[in-house]
């Protein structure tokens, strides 16, 4: 199980900059039918980055269309939705979308956040014809692979719009932002890339420059932490 | 001081160094202790090295005060100032008289004068024809440094440059880059650390400096290395 896993990720860095390739690995580490990558919210918009069938990219659609869904719920709490027996709740807790999937085979959705750090981009989507439950470790390990292609996703837009998201700046706001950089992976206990990629994507979400935003962090006007819906602004 | 006193401990720093140069040890080390030697030995009042980076722009990597307006004023020296001239004429540069200087550097002199900095005198790190960064020597006195503080402020940079560079890199201009490369990647695990530090030890930049270098000192490890397992999370600093 450990080397599958293992195996899954590996492929996940393969596609990195590739998005057509984010669900494959989800499907074939995990006893469901489809999977489907999208982007969702302010920060990134509304996209369909990836699906492995027809029925993943209509349920990524729907929920788009409707507003309502596991993969909204998960980049709004963050968490994995888990709903192994969607057939039979699902008319209570999302009545449009289960309206609008009426008369497809669907009996259980799972959705797992994109995000890195606070800044929640998107959700995978996956989900099977016949029910199925994911223990564990298996919600475990979905969720850790939706956390690699979250910092893919995010790094691949922030691409788009210039490799070096206002980075350039002389020597003395780099080592500001390096400093900052410190901070953040401290606050969020992540490795220097991702950190970085916090602050940018942080910048980038609000129109600032990597060194204002690296400046509040440093004055501690800016805090950045997981554990709640978002980015906290103390002092 | 009296100038015996000072000659014995210039003698002795040169001899520590020799040491230092000896064994395995930490880039960032040596050059702080550099620049800590000139402040306290020299007639000076702040110093600092810039190692020019692959894009040939000068960086801070090491100085005698963390304040971050020192280091913002020395790295606007770096841009347009003496700092710059004397890396890109591989020539000293010296200024008696910060009021005097050209148009071109008032942003530099503006800031200078702010922080109470009078006079200037700015070294090349030169290794034959390749000036790989500068020593500056930042006073708060009018005039030129006397000649044996210029003397030891040229003997100052070259060991330096010696320090980056090893014995045997000196043929290899790859590896030369590589080393210079080294040096400011350290420089930037040294920054992120002393963040990671401000952070869970709640105090500011400049204090988790000093506590990073306190801790390296009293453990008897680089700088460097201190500053990339704080960052990696596998140690941390309890006041």
């Amino acid at each position: 199980m450990t080397s599958a896993f293992g195996a899954a990720l590996e492929a996940l860095d393969r596609s990195a900059s590739s998005p057509k390739g984010y669900c494959r690995p989800f499907v074939d580490l995990f006893p469901i039918t489809g999977a489907s990558v999208s982007t969702l919210g302010s920060l990134l918009g509304s996209e369909t980055l990836s699906a492995s069938d027809t029925v993943a990219a209509r349920l990524d659609e729907l929920q788009f269309d409707l507003g309502e869904g596991p993969c909204w719920e998960a980049v709004r709490s963050g968490r994995p939705v888990l709903e192994p027996d969607f057939s039979v709740r699902s008319s209570t807790r999302w009545p449009a979308l289960s309206a609008a999937l009426r008369d497809e085979q669907l009996r259980s959705i799972f959705a797992f956040p994109l995000a890195v750090g606070p800044l929640r981009i998107g959700a995978v989507d996956l989900y099977s014809v016949v029910p199925v439950h994911f223990d564990q470790t298996q919600a475990k390990q979905a969720d850790a692979m939706a956390g690699v292609v979250g910092r893919h996703v995010l790094r691949q837009a922030l691409n788009a719009v210039g490799r070096d998201y206002d980075y350039r700046g002389n020597a003395y706001s780099r080592r500001i932002v390096h400093q900052a950089t410190g901070m953040v992976l401290a606050q969020l206990d992540l490795s220097p890339d991702d950190a970085l990629l916090v602050i940018q994507g942080h910048a980038f979400a609000t129109s600032r420059s990597m060194m204002e935003v690296a400046q509040d962090v440093i004055e501690g006007r800016l805090t950045f932490s997981s554990e709640d819906d978002g980015i906290e602004a103390s002092g | 001081m009296s100038e015996i006193t000072k000659e014995a401990r210039l003698l002795q720093t040169f001899a520590s160094l020799a040491d230092t140069l000896v064994d395995g040890y930490d880039v960032v080390d040596l050059l702080q202790l550099l620049v800590d030697t000139c402040q306290q030995l020299l007639d000076t009042t702040a110093a600092a090295i810039l190692l020019a980076g692959p894009n040939g722009e000068l960086d801070v990597v090491a100085s005698t005060s963390e304040a971050s307006r020192l280091v913002e004023l020395i790295q606007i020296s770096a841009e347009a100032g003496p700092c710059v001239q004397s890396f890109q004429t591989g020539e000293v540069v010296s200024v008696s008289d910060i009021t005097d200087v050209p148009e071109a550097w008032s942003l530099f002199r503006e800031r200078a004068l702010d922080l109470g900095f009078a006079s200037v005198h700015a070294v090349p790190m030169r290794l034959r024809d390749n000036t790989i960064g500068t020593l500056n020597l930042l006073r708060e006195q009018l005039g030129e440094l006397d000649e044996q503080d210029r003397i030891a402020a040229r003997a100052f940079a070259d060991v330096a440059t010696i320090g980056i560079l090893h014995e045997r890199s000196l043929r290899e201009t790859a590896v030369l880059a590589e080393q210079l490369q080294g040096a400011l990647t350290s420089r930037i695990v040294i920054e992120q650390a002393k963040g990671v530090v401000a952070y869970t030890n709640g105090v500011s930049i400049e204090d988790a400096f000093a506590l990073i270098r306190g801790y390296a000192r009293s453990h008897q490890v680089g700088i460097s290395q201190v500053a990339a397992r704080l960052v990696d999370r596998s140690l941390r600093l309890d006041d």
